[in-house]
């Protein structure tokens, strides 16, 4: 649910509409979702955020040590949206447990550099190298990742065709893509993973995806979201400024659904808080009128990004 | 509940049922002032307000085992239920073939579910048994041959088992049925470079031909173009012999935009490599000649794009001065769109 939660608020932010949101309330939800180190400190490498309270942890808005439970750890992906929700929502992060955070986004890597979801073990791909580096850049502090390892599960991702896939072998994909491209940007390396030639590569594959509107995969159909996946992805790389922005808009917009709002992948589809989202970014990378910037690589308003920043700076002088 | 249900041992709902009557249902807890108010079902908060009580207490029993089949059936995306689910696979010792028939169900009736392709391989591991995976995939695949979890765990259950015979013949008949289908081109550089590989010229000479082949039959396929751009970075495009000549001769018939791009990057191939082979002069004009031909006939849609590939190629290559943007103030050495990534001082 916390994804969701994220969708809507910096949809709301970009949108300049956080305004209509009870902040404080929010905040303490938000709170309430985060696993903490219990008394003795043995769930340490479970911490991070939760999606829900649906393993059904009596609510505590973390305030205190962190309740035992068998099954209760965080996910990386509610991690990051965790992190990113209070940032937009300007809390301070004072309530969040860093280290264990950091602590639990250790134990999720893989000797191949990816990550899991859930200590528990899941699936492990390039989405959740994304949420990973986020985490760190939001955190301040990449020693919550082996970075080099990260950058070796990239460059093994790497197609024949230049894009990047989900993992070694995998098809080239828009949203891998920029989880990769994102990542790296994040860490300050894209330019010492990838060579002049190789992003020059990347970018003619990444231009490509736009046949109106953009598509994730080469002779997939266009989806709105791709407009920010692969516009993002370009946005990074420099490029994104030599896109067709009419005929991106008009796909966008075509997959508004008039009666509900919101935008959906395709026309005449149902509207989906994703699609919206990403959609509404879609159009802020183009500059559409009324709509903030957004960060192309940490995927928050650059109001939001801007109030990271300064409690980074603050975080820094604090430990000078 | 109805008078009707209470001393019923089978309700529809598991609160009444006397077999549960020992478990106290575990609501969940948003606290105070719950932000996300989803209108569960009675159902399914009946069955969840279970499932929570069985995890707190970690029961490990064949109730619970029954109660995860209907948790699944009701959000198959919950990877807390599938993970309790595995627990009791292993702490009751349960018969997993007949957990083989059941994901093969579920993931049939919702291919595009995370969780379920990776409880299939968790299962596949514990009977260390892929004989039945690459048919399955196969008939995934038939329905969508596009679904990237299906050619996600068909390239792990091929790795880790090494089970390459026959791939690439399945390919072919996956391109016969779809030449444009993007995965089953990826997959055919997956099986090659993990068999025979592409170092071998008779290999590459079989690959460049297959695929110009399949360019004639389909000219406008991106796919093609870039599988045969692709398998020849190695070697560099235009030090492949008579390929220049081969693409060219396609022109007339099989134009497309990619097939354009391909002789702009062949070209830059030339240059970037001072190959004696070509006139590099004729190199250099041909490589602008056709990013503007692009830029205004062939690929307009990116025609910003091909204006930028040839300004670089003339600002790399060329004698003349420095070319930029019309619109666009000369760029600074680094990027003056990317967000300053490092934190504001305070």
């Amino acid at each position: 649910m916390l994804t969701i939660v994220f969708f809507a608020l910096s949809g709301l932010d970009v949108l300049d509409a956080l305004d209509v949101v009870d902040k404080p309330g929010l905040i303490e939800w938000i709170y309430s979702l985060q696993v903490l180190p219990t008394d003795d400190k043995s769930n340490l490498s479970r911490c991070g955020f939760r999606g829900s309270s649906h393993i059904g942890v009596p609510y505590s808005s973390s305030k205190g040590p962190g309740a035992p439970h068998t099954y209760d750890s965080g996910h990386v992906a509610m991690t990051y949206t965790g992190l990113a929700c209070l940032v937009i929502l300007g809390d301070d992060l004072s309530r969040v447990d860093k280290e264990a955070c950091l602590a639990g986004l250790r134990a999720l890597q893989l000797e191949d550099g990816s990550f899991y979801a859930v200590p528990e073990g899941s699936e492990n791909d390039m989405r959740f190298v994304y949420c990973a580096a986020c985490i760190c850049f939001m955190l301040d502090d990449w020693s919550g990742m082996d970075c080099q390892r990260a950058i070796d599960y990239i460059r093994r991702s790497s197609s024949y065709d230049s894009g990047i896939g989900q993992g070694a072998g995998l098809e080239s994909h828009g949203g891998s893509t920029f989880c990769a491209v994102a990542s790296l940007c994040m860490m300050g390396k894209l330019q010492e993973v990838f060579s002049e030639r190789e992003l020059k590569r990347i970018r003619r594959w990444c231009m490509f995806r736009q046949q109106n509107g953009f598509h994730g995969r080469p002779n997939k159909p266009v989806d709105t979201c791709y407009s920010f996946w692969v516009g993002a992805t370009l946005q990074l790389l420099d490029v994104f400024q030599y896109t067709n922005f009419e005929k991106n808009r008009n796909y966008i917009l075509s997959t508004q659904d008039r009666l509900v709002g919101g935008f959906a992948k395709w026309p005449d589809s149902h509207p989906d808080p994703l699609h919206t989202y990403f959609g509404i970014c879609g159009l802020s990378l183009i500059g559409e009128a009324e709509l903030r910037k957004v960060h192309p690589a940490l995927n928050i308003s650059m109001r939001a990004f801007e109030s990271l920043r300064q409690l980074q700076g603050a975080w820094r002088q604090k430990s000078t | 509940t109805s008078n009707k249900t209470r001393y019923l041992s089978h309700s529809s709902l598991f609160l009444d049922r006397k077999e549960w009557a020992d478990l106290e249902p575990v609501p969940q807890d948003d606290g105070p002032n719950p932000v996300v108010k989803i209108a569960y079902s009675e159902k399914f908060t009946d069955v969840f307000d279970m499932f929570r009580a069985l995890l707190q207490n970690d029961e490990k029993s064949e109730r619970a085992f029954a109660l995860t089949t209907e948790a699944i059936d009701l959000n198959a995306a919950n990877y807390t239920v599938w993970h309790y689910r595995r627990v009791l696979l292993q702490a009751l010792d349960k018969d997993l073939r007949e957990e083989m028939k059941y994901i093969t169900a579920i993931i049939e009736d919702q291919p595009k579910n995370y969780q379920v392709w990776h409880h299939r391989r968790m299962v596949v591991e514990w009977l260390n048994d892929p004989s039945e995976e690459l048919q399955f995939v196969a008939e995934i695949l038939s329905q969508d041959a596009k679904n990237y979890h299906a050619w996600q765990h068909r390239q792990w259950v091929m790795q880790e088992y090494k089970l390459w015979d026959g791939e690439l013949e399945y390919v072919e008949e996956l391109l016969e049925e779809d030449v444009r289908n993007n995965s089953a081109w990826n997959q055919r550089h997956f099986v090659i470079n993990h068999t025979s590989g592409y170092s071998d010229s008779s290999i590459l000479d079989r690959e460049v031909q297959y695929t110009l082949k399949q360019i004639k039959k389909a000219p406008h396929n991106e796919s093609a173009w870039n599988y045969l751009n692709g398998i020849l970075q190695d070697g560099g495009l235009s030090s492949f012999p008579g390929l220049l000549e081969q693409v060219t001769e396609l022109q007339d018939t099989c134009s497309s935009p990619y097939l354009t791009a391909f002789l702009v990057d062949l070209y830059e191939d030339a240059l970037e490599t001072n190959s004696s082979s070509y006139d590099q002069q004729e190199m250099f004009n041909k490589a602008l000649e056709l990013c503007k031909f692009l830029a205004e006939e062939k690929d307009t849609i990116r025609r910003e794009y091909w204006n930028y590939v040839s300004r670089s190629l003339q600002n790399t290559y060329g004698s003349g001065d420095p070319v930029s943007a019309s619109s666009d103030p000369p760029p600074p050495p680094s990027s003056s769109q990317l967000p300053d990534m490092e934190p504001s001082d305070p």
